[in-house]
């Protein structure tokens, strides 16, 4: 503590505690100017942008800035670039679109973040859904129809599928036999005696004579699944298949229950964001 | 013009001694669940489906342990420290001290109870459910008391300039806490907030920057104006500077908390406010970085083996770095980008575990040799610490600026035709290697504070011999 900082000797205070002295050396110029032009800064900042509260409201401002006005003058500028397609869209069908390279291209762009934000997390990112809970829109299965207005349909209106529960309608043998039949079906393995049973225990109503389902039969429900496919809606094995039978599909009080509901999206979604939906959709596994 | 300074024996350091070593534990506890949590974000099913340790209900756990139990212990011990040995007289109070100690620890253990069963107000870094924010208040002004009277008290004309920031630490604390936290309680554990919607918000982020402000950077400054000069045994290099940024930092700091609200229902003068004062503290809170690395001229030489020092020059960078940081992106066009993404995430550590950590883990291993007048156990695991600390926090540091403006510039991306480029879950994704990346540089943190309590529970177990009364004296 005998020799100061440089040359010069700057002085001390003349206090010292616990043998800490401090120096009576000036702030550097850099930062003594520094330090002003801050204070200026906020000064000329509060002039340009509002930022003084006044008795009625703020300052305005002198550059007019509002939060609000650089997000709608943001929101102007994107809409401009989108506009000139987006009033295609509006005006086109959704077929028409689908045959317009343009369009279709910038309907593939639009659809992007939209599906991803409102589709992926049940479907999937590429639609390949998720197996037993959601179904899977990148194939040729549709549930309830695969053309371009009923896909526009389904995602405006939401689906809820209905298939009634059966462990209180049929014998137990019989719902084991059922279950043997529809695992059976698409193996092509069905016997007549599985054909006589899903005609008497009504199973025909819904999923068809031919039991290809509501979307391939036209006098049928729609939604009631194609049975004689690969493609299994909850679940392919012959537990799965009991279970679908004996519990049913979004049966109110049965915890069993499958569930199986789809939003309607309609109420979230521009009818041009649904229209460009439908078509990545039809695009993804083949649309009818 | 100074009193007479009284022999080491006469000051209150017991009390001091349990904070210190509280401090360092909290550390590695802090540290831990830390980096838990962000390998929980990098892998989630690392919360095993269990709600008590999900990210949710830990995290808080995680800011309160940093910053109320390493922080608030480290403030505590070297506030006492410091108030002792600048007044040149002994603490106005053991018993208030004790109670304090005492009190502190109990509110601490309060939160690891209450923080995983998913109590909590749900305000940031005011998580801590009515009961315990009454205890909190309650300590605290047995703290500031305690404080003030030990200065009442002193036997020196002036008071030191470390004090005022722990005075100013200690008035605006117990103006920020008791007003954000009022409330109408309905049950033991559940209230509302007296503040509704955007009033709610404006008064929270005004407690949140200035927990900032006043708790983790006037406390600290208080630390570094301490322990610099004395570790560097040089004078302070500008008693002017000092009063210039110890006012312009409490009259500016109370204003920042808007700019955390920006592009909001806030008003826009609130924020333009908020933002225009945030630039002006660029200067003020250097100031005290300058006066610091100043104090050290003529005394470089002295980083070549002066383990403490290198702690606190470091913290001094990082402190300058972040508050140049902090008013950047306070800035509405870089606020615009920055605002909600893991930038925040990474400035807050760039201040907590380079600027915060690295001033308390210094200053620490200078208390711990004078407190138990005993040489470090071990200068090259200080050393280990020293790389590990500062590696981790670059780490940390730097992937959370690429994974945070990347998050930033894939929101707002647009394509040609002036759609989104990208899904939010594209943008999920895209962090997950700098999440990674992060929890290392968090397991490096962790290991230098589990190094640094090993190496300071071998020097007080006396696995080295005291110091001689001839070092003492050099000292």
């Amino acid at each position: 503590m005998d020799k100061h900082n440089q040359s010069n000797k700057p002085q001390d205070t003349g206090h010292e505690w616990d043998g800490i002295r401090e120096l009576t050396n000036p702030p550097p110029r850099w930062w003594l100017i520094s330090f002003h032009i801050g204070w200026i800064w906020c000064i000329i900042y509060f002039l340009l942008y509002p930022s003084i509260p006044l008795i009625n409201g703020s300052n305005e401002g002198l550059l007019g800035w509002t939060q609000i006005k650089e997000f709608k003058e943001a929101v102007v500028e994107n809409e401009a670039v989108k506009a000139p397609y987006m009033a295609k869209l509006k005006a086109m069908s959704a077929g028409e679109i689908m045959a317009d390279a343009e369009l279709r291209n910038f309907a593939e762009s639009a659809a992007k973040a939209v599906y991803g934000d409102s589709c992926a997390a049940c479907h999937g990112a590429g639609g390949e859904g998720a197996e037993g809970l959601f179904p899977v829109l990148a194939d040729d299965d549709w549930l309830f129809g695969g053309d371009i207005d009923t896909i526009i349909e389904t995602i405006t209106e939401g689906r809820m599928a209905d298939m009634p529960a059966h462990a209180d309608m049929l014998e137990s043998d019989q719902i084991e036999k059922l279950a043997d039949f529809v695992v059976a079906l698409p193996r092509g393995e069905a016997t007549q005696e599985g054909w006589a049973l899903f005609e008497e225990a009504g199973c025909m109503g819904c999923h068809g004579d031919n039991a290809k389902g509501g979307a391939l039969n036209d006098d049928t429900f729609s939604g009631a699944a194609n049975l004689t496919d690969q493609v299994w809606r909850f679940g392919g094995s012959r537990e799965a298949v009991l279970r679908t039978i004996r519990y049913g599909v979004n049966q109110e009080d049965i915890a069993e229950t499958r569930s199986a509901i789809m939003p309607a999206f309609g109420v979230k979604l521009t009818p041009e964001q649904i229209k460009i939906l439908a078509i990545k959709v039809h695009a993804m596994g083949g649309g009818k | 013009m100074s009193g007479e300074k009284p022999d080491e024996q006469e000051y209150s350091f017991t009390v001091v001694k349990w904070f210190s070593l509280a401090a360092v534990v909290y550390l590695v506890v802090g540290a831990l669940v830390g980096d838990f949590i962000a390998w929980e974000l990098t892998f989630p099913e690392l919360n095993f489906d269990n709600p008590y340790i999900s990210f949710g209900r830990l995290r808080p756990l995680h800011t309160n342990a940093v910053i109320f139990a390493f922080g608030g212990s480290t403030l505590m011990a070297t506030a006492y420290y410091i108030v002792q040995r600048t007044c040149h007289v002994r603490l106005w109070s053991d018993k208030l001290a004790w109670f304090t100690f005492w009190g502190w620890n109990a509110i601490i253990v309060a939160a690891v109870i209450t923080f995983p069963l998913g109590l909590t107000q749900g305000k940031e870094y005011a998580e801590l459910i009515w009961p315990i924010d009454i205890a909190i208040a309650v300590v605290w002004l047995a703290f500031t008391f305690n404080f003030i009277m030990t200065i009442v008290n002193r036997r020196v004309s002036h008071i030191y300039v470390a004090n005022w920031f722990f005075l100013s630490m200690m008035v605006m604390i117990t103006i920020l806490h008791v007003v954000n936290s009022l409330a109408i309680p309905v049950t033991l554990t559940h209230s509302y907030s007296i503040y509704s919607g955007v009033h709610d918000a404006m008064i929270q982020w005004w407690w949140g920057h200035n927990a900032v402000g006043f708790f983790l950077t006037a406390g600290f400054l208080g630390i570094m104006y301490y322990f610099v000069p004395k570790q560097a045994n040089r004078p302070v290099f500008s008693y002017r500077l000092s009063v210039l940024h110890f006012w312009a930092l409490s009259f500016g700091y109370v204003w920042l908390g808007a700019h955390h609200l920006q592009y909001t229902a806030l008003p826009d003068w609130t924020g333009s406010l908020g933002a225009a004062v945030s630039m002006a503290m660029i200067i003020p809170s250097w100031g005290g970085a300058i006066n610091g690395v100043m104090t050290l001229s003529g005394a470089w030489n002295k980083l070549r083996d002066d383990y403490v020092l290198r702690f606190l020059v470091v913290s001094l960078a990082f402190y300058a770095m972040s508050t140049f940081e902090g008013p950047v992106m306070s800035i509405k066009t870089v606020n615009a980008l920055s605002h909600y993404t893991d930038w925040t995430i990474g400035h807050v550590h760039s201040g907590a575990l380079g600027w915060v950590a690295m001033v308390s883990i210094g200053a620490i291993y200078h208390m711990v040799t004078k407190l138990w007048g005993r040489e470090i156990y071990s200068v090259s695991l200080v050393n280990t610490h020293f790389w590990i600390h500062t590696i981790g926090t670059i780490i940390y540091i730097c992937a959370m600026w690429v994974s945070g403006i990347m998050q930033g510039l894939m929101w707002r991306a647009t394509d040609d035709y002036g759609n989104l480029v990208y899904t939010f879950a594209e943008t999920v994704s895209a962090m997950h290697p700098y999440y990674a990346l992060r929890s290392i540089g968090g397991v490096l943190v962790l290991l230098g504070s589990l190094i640094m309590l090993y190496n300071i529970i071998k020097t007080i177990s006396g696995a080295r011999q005291p110091v001689s009364a001839a070092a003492e004296a050099k000292a």
